[in-house]
């Protein structure tokens, strides 16, 4: 039985279904990331279960009792706000404070907990000042300390750093498994940045059109994405994506692409004579200044450097784009683009989709 | 970008100048006639030059108005009490009302919310006298004509649409994850309610109040039909003036200075939370 | 021909009763026809100032402005032959976009079939051609500012401004989107000033990145030297993410001693004969800090894999660093794990003044 079990939640706005059937099981102490597009009803399902929300039907169990029935303040979770929703006319110290007050703790025992929740998030300096005083990335430590400091045995935390500026944000990354794993209870966290997804999840969940189209590890994910639309969302730049016919040649397969012949190796045989949607990773595309063996042919037409990885912009025989990816020390090879090279692809691993509805074509068994 | 120069300066100051002489003119004219006595006032030509006399404010306070007639007994004072009275009394009871109904219709959206909303706004647009008729006859039948509750009761007309529809907006401009984060630290609605929603709409709450104290102490139809001598405020209480022998304009302005003196000075007061409620600023996080 | 020089620019906001603003300091640039530049800083480093007023939109308070040979300052914005594209997307609501793609073409007097084809072609490179009847307020925020940079882009001015061109766009979009913007710029040898906060950005699309920070231009220079040879400790820390790891430390003796934020010490690295002794901050870039070797003893604080690389977190004897690599590695959390800091990979920076001393084996000066 899962610790946090949230059951078929349905839920519709005016005429809008916003979450579909919606079922997700969260283990004690298990970091779970919602993940999916804006819009998608992410935060809606983290009302549901902070109790502020109530759905159309379906069932929210803590410990396999159902806590539909109770308010907001008794279901002991703690929440940090996409746009921190502090307590604009209290100081940083009371906004901490809030929980242990509403629990009536002795003032030397909330001044003891505060400081030292304080301590952890690297705010102690501020306590004193009022959010209009507070930086963007201390207000984040502030709204994250006031989740926090109650020890609730589920936090929601809702794209706590959308709105932190990106060094921030990375640094908050890094530090937040620690910190998380050290508090020690069920984690639901929300973000639209597959990144901080695939950073923080012990599992990720993706949510789009209302319903979670799967639930996984998220080295599972970006590896077997169920479907294109989840390959799409995982992968910075994102999974190239080409309609093919694989047909039998010879004793293995083979398909057109880029207006050569290209002979797919075994594992693929099953997909013989279906139409199907191959997506290639950028990282799975080694490029080449000079011929090399299964190399295809392309032009390449820029060069846009990303951060660790460099982006290559290819142009293939038959007029298509390509993206593809080379690690920073490579890119000098390149210089500006425009100039003839020679593309090799990891047709091992490819991953293949259903054209219509998009669904993964599994591996061979 | 900002290229004033000094013509451009001079010239903004002036406009100003002009605009403020425009509307405070009257105001400062009748300032001056309440330290003059009638004769000076009607002078041809009028002028600016005169002996001050403070016996216009003497007359409204001792309530012995002195003319060429005779002595008339006036109840100014009375009246002014009674304007202090029956506004400060709506405001309160409006608020007291007003101020969790406009929570109500921010927060929560139920069957009929924006009828009953736009109703209650609805008693601002119908001319008084249409009300008045039917009103005073009910209040002859149920015996609130010319009390205290009765005319309190009636300017709810007028106070409780103005709290409502002003602090409804307050209250909605506060983004509701503050409240809901409140709620999940464990605090019940209640306690949201006056910790959190209260507190954070104040400057609305205090605008809402000034405006609609201001618009109870303006009242005069309400007033001049529903209560007698001795519950008439400020406004209805200045016909007085006007007697058998002629218009007693010193008394009349001097009655006017004292009937602005408490508005002004509670807008003085109030303008603090005014203040504070534009720089507390950052309620949207 | 259309090289466009920025000498001594100064620009100064007065406003009444308020100190005046110096939003931008002595900035002096050399752009080369056909180069693209960026301009990057964070809110308030002066970088839209001076966009605004090599478009005509601000006044120069000091210096001069020339595109090619003919002095900028004193021309209205419509007699510098300069195409911009808004951060606010600025369209003409009552037109289509279609109309609003091809406005300047129109005016211009442009035959009928030539704006037809050039609209199709700048439509199809940032997939709008979709859209191309539909009105502005009718479409997302993504697709305006799409519309926006085709009606900047389309007319292949001497000079191309954008400012903040990419920030809303739609995230699958964006690798692509700038690979395709970069080859039209270098195809037609636009020359191209664009302004960012986000140095991700800047690195794709720029030849050149000016870097700047209260209205100092700080560095002027190829993507690769930023990263590679930033000048101060303003650079190094902007550029890059994940940012370079910077520790504080000091010269004594043979040895560089590093200390933890709380100041105590924490480990030595090797110093260079020239090392003057003194205070001073020791950067490296993530991806040159090497993990599985080395002298140095560390703990696994986070390992993040992001399909294409993977970022970890070690705790140095109380320091924090942040590791990249391309390929996954299997470390736990909690684990320790041996690092090395290559010599070559060392910035150090002068304590005081944030200047860089030595790259590497290699002096700054």
């Amino acid at each position: 039985m899962a610790f946090l079990d949230l059951d078929r939640l349905s839920l519709a706005f005016k005429k809008e279904q916003v979450l579909k059937e919606a079922s997700l099981q969260v283990e004690r102490g298990e970091t779970v990331v919602v993940f999916g597009p804006s819009g998608g009803g992410k935060t809606v399902l983290l009302r549901l279960v902070s109790g502020v929300m109530q759905p159309d039907s379906g069932d929210v169990r803590l410990n396999g009792r159902s806590i539909l029935d109770q308010g907001p303040e008794e279901r002991g979770v703690g929440m940090a706000f996409q746009n921190f929703a502090l307590y604009p006319h209290m100081p940083a110290f009371e906004n901490i404070a809030s929980p242990l007050r509403a629990r009536r703790l002795a003032d030397s025992e909330i001044e003891r907990r505060v400081h030292e929740t304080a301590r952890l998030l690297k705010i102690d300096h501020v306590l004193k000042h009022f959010p209009k005083e507070l930086s963007n990335g201390q207000k984040q430590r502030t709204a994250l300390g006031r989740a926090l400091i109650a020890g609730p045995e589920v936090l929601l935390l809702d794209d706590p750093l959308r709105n932190v500026d990106a060094k921030l944000r990375y640094e908050m990354r890094i530090e937040l498994p620690r910190l998380l794993k050290s508090f020690g209870g069920s984690v639901l966290y929300v973000t639209q940045d597959y990144k901080e997804a695939m950073a923080l999840g012990d599992r990720v969940a993706v949510l789009l059109d209302g319903r979670f189209l799967q639930i996984d590890r998220p080295a599972e994910i970006y590896k077997n994405p169920a479907d294109v639309r989840i390959a799409r969302l995982f992968g910075d730049p994102t999974i190239n994506l080409y309609p093919v016919q694989p047909r039998p040649a010879g004793n293995g397969i083979e398909i057109e692409l880029f207006g050569s012949k290209v002979t797919l190796p075994g594992s693929h045989g099953h997909l013989q004579g279906r139409e199907c949607l191959m997506g290639l990773r950028p990282e799975h595309i080694h490029v080449h200044t000079e011929p090399v063996e299964g190399g295809l042919p392309m032009e390449l037409d820029a060069v846009t450097p990303l951060n660790v990885r460099t982006v290559l912009f290819l142009r293939t025989q038959d007029n298509r784009e390509l993206l593809a990816t080379c690690s920073e020390h490579e890119q000098g090879n390149f210089g500006r683009g425009h100039r003839a090279v020679h593309a090799r692809i990891d047709f091992e691993r490819a991953l293949f989709f259903e054209p219509a509805s998009g669904t993964r074509l599994p591996a061979a068994a | 970008m900002d290229r004033s120069n000094p013509v451009t300066k001079i010239l903004r100051g002036l406009a100003l100048l002009a605009i403020g002489l425009f509307f405070l003119f009257p105001l400062f004219w009748v300032a001056l006639m309440s330290f003059q006595t009638n004769e000076q006032i009607l002078r041809i030509p009028p002028s600016i030059v005169f002996e001050p006399t403070l016996s216009n404010y003497w007359a409204l306070i001792s309530g012995r108005l002195v003319s060429t007639a005779g002595v008339l007994e006036i109840k100014f004072m009375g009246n002014l009490w009674n304007s202090v009275f029956l506004s400060t009394t709506s405001v309160a009871l409006a608020l007291i009302l007003g101020v969790p109904a406009a929570y109500a219709f921010a927060r929560f959206r139920f069957r009929l919310s924006e009828d009953i909303a736009f109703t209650l706004l609805s008693f601002r647009f119908a001319p008084p006298l249409l009300v008045l008729l039917p009103l005073s006859l009910y209040f002859q039948d149920i015996g609130l004509t010319d009390t205290y509750v009765g005319l309190i009761w009636v300017y709810q007309l007028i106070a409780l649409p103005l709290i409502l529809w002003i602090v409804r907006g307050y209250f909605e401009d506060i983004s509701p994850d503050i409240e809901h984060a409140y709620r999940i630290d464990g605090h019940s609605w209640w306690k949201t309610f006056t910790k959190i929603a209260l507190p954070l709409a104040r400057p609305g709450i205090a605008a809402a109040a000034l405006l609609s104290f201001i618009f109870c102490w303006n009242n005069f139809i309400f007033a001049l039909i529903l209560a007698s001598a001795g519950k008439q405020p400020v406004t209805v209480g200045a016909l007085a003036f006007v007697t058998a022998s002629g218009i007693q304009y010193g008394q009349i302005a001097a009655a006017v200075i004292l009937s602005i003196l408490p508005t002004l000075l509670l807008a003085l007061y109030a303008q603090r939370y005014l203040v504070e409620g534009l720089s507390l600023g950052a309620v949207k996080g | 021909m259309a090289e466009l020089n920025l000498t001594a620019v100064d620009k100064i906001y007065q406003s009444r009763g308020k100190p005046p603003v110096h939003a931008v300091r002595s900035v002096d640039m050399a752009i080369g026809d056909g180069e693209i530049v960026g301009l990057l800083g964070s809110s308030g480093c002066g970088k839209t100032s001076t966009l605004r007023m090599i478009a005509g939109f601000e006044d120069v308070s000091r210096g001069e402005i020339r595109l090619g040979s003919r002095v900028l300052n004193e021309l209205a914005p419509a007699e510098r032959g300069v195409a911009m594209a808004f951060e606010g997307y600025a369209l003409y609501p009552p037109l289509t976009v279609r109309d609003n793609v091809g406005f300047a073409l129109l005016r211009a007097r442009t035959p009928k079939a030539e704006i037809e084809r050039r609209v199709a072609e700048i439509a199809s490179l940032l997939e709008i051609g979709d859209i191309l009847d539909r009105y502005p307020p009718t479409i997302s925020a993504g697709q305006q500012q799409r519309t926006s940079l085709a009606r900047a882009l389309i007319r292949r001015a001497d000079l191309s401004l954008l400012d903040e061109p990419m920030s809303q766009l739609e995230p699958q979009l964006r690798a692509i989107l700038r690979a395709r913007i970069k080859d039209f710029l270098i195809e037609h040898k636009m020359t191209t000033v664009f302004v960012t906060h986000d140095q991700t950005e800047a690195l794709a699309l720029a030849d050149r990145i000016a870097v700047m920070e209260g209205g100092v231009l700080q560095q002027f220079a190829a993507p690769a030297d930023l990263k590679e040879r930033p000048a101060n400790l303003f650079v190094a820390s902007f550029i890059g993410e994940p940012p370079m790891n910077i520790m504080a430390g000091e010269i004594a003796g043979q040895e560089i001693v590093i200390r933890t934020v709380q100041g105590e010490k924490a480990f030595t690295l090797p110093a260079q004969a020239g090392d003057r002794p003194g205070e001073i901050r020791v950067g490296i870039r993530p991806h040159r800090v090497r993990v599985g070797e080395g002298p140095l003893k560390g703990q696994v604080v986070s390992n993040q894999w992001l399909g294409d690389q993977t970022h970890l977190g070690i705790e140095v004897e109380g320091v924090l660093l942040v590791a990249v690599t391309d390929g996954t590695l299997n470390i736990g959390i909690g684990e320790a794990v041996p690092v090395a800091l290559p010599g070559d990979a060392l910035h150090l920076f002068d304590a005081a003044s944030g200047a860089a001393l030595r790259h590497g084996e290699v002096s700054a000066a």
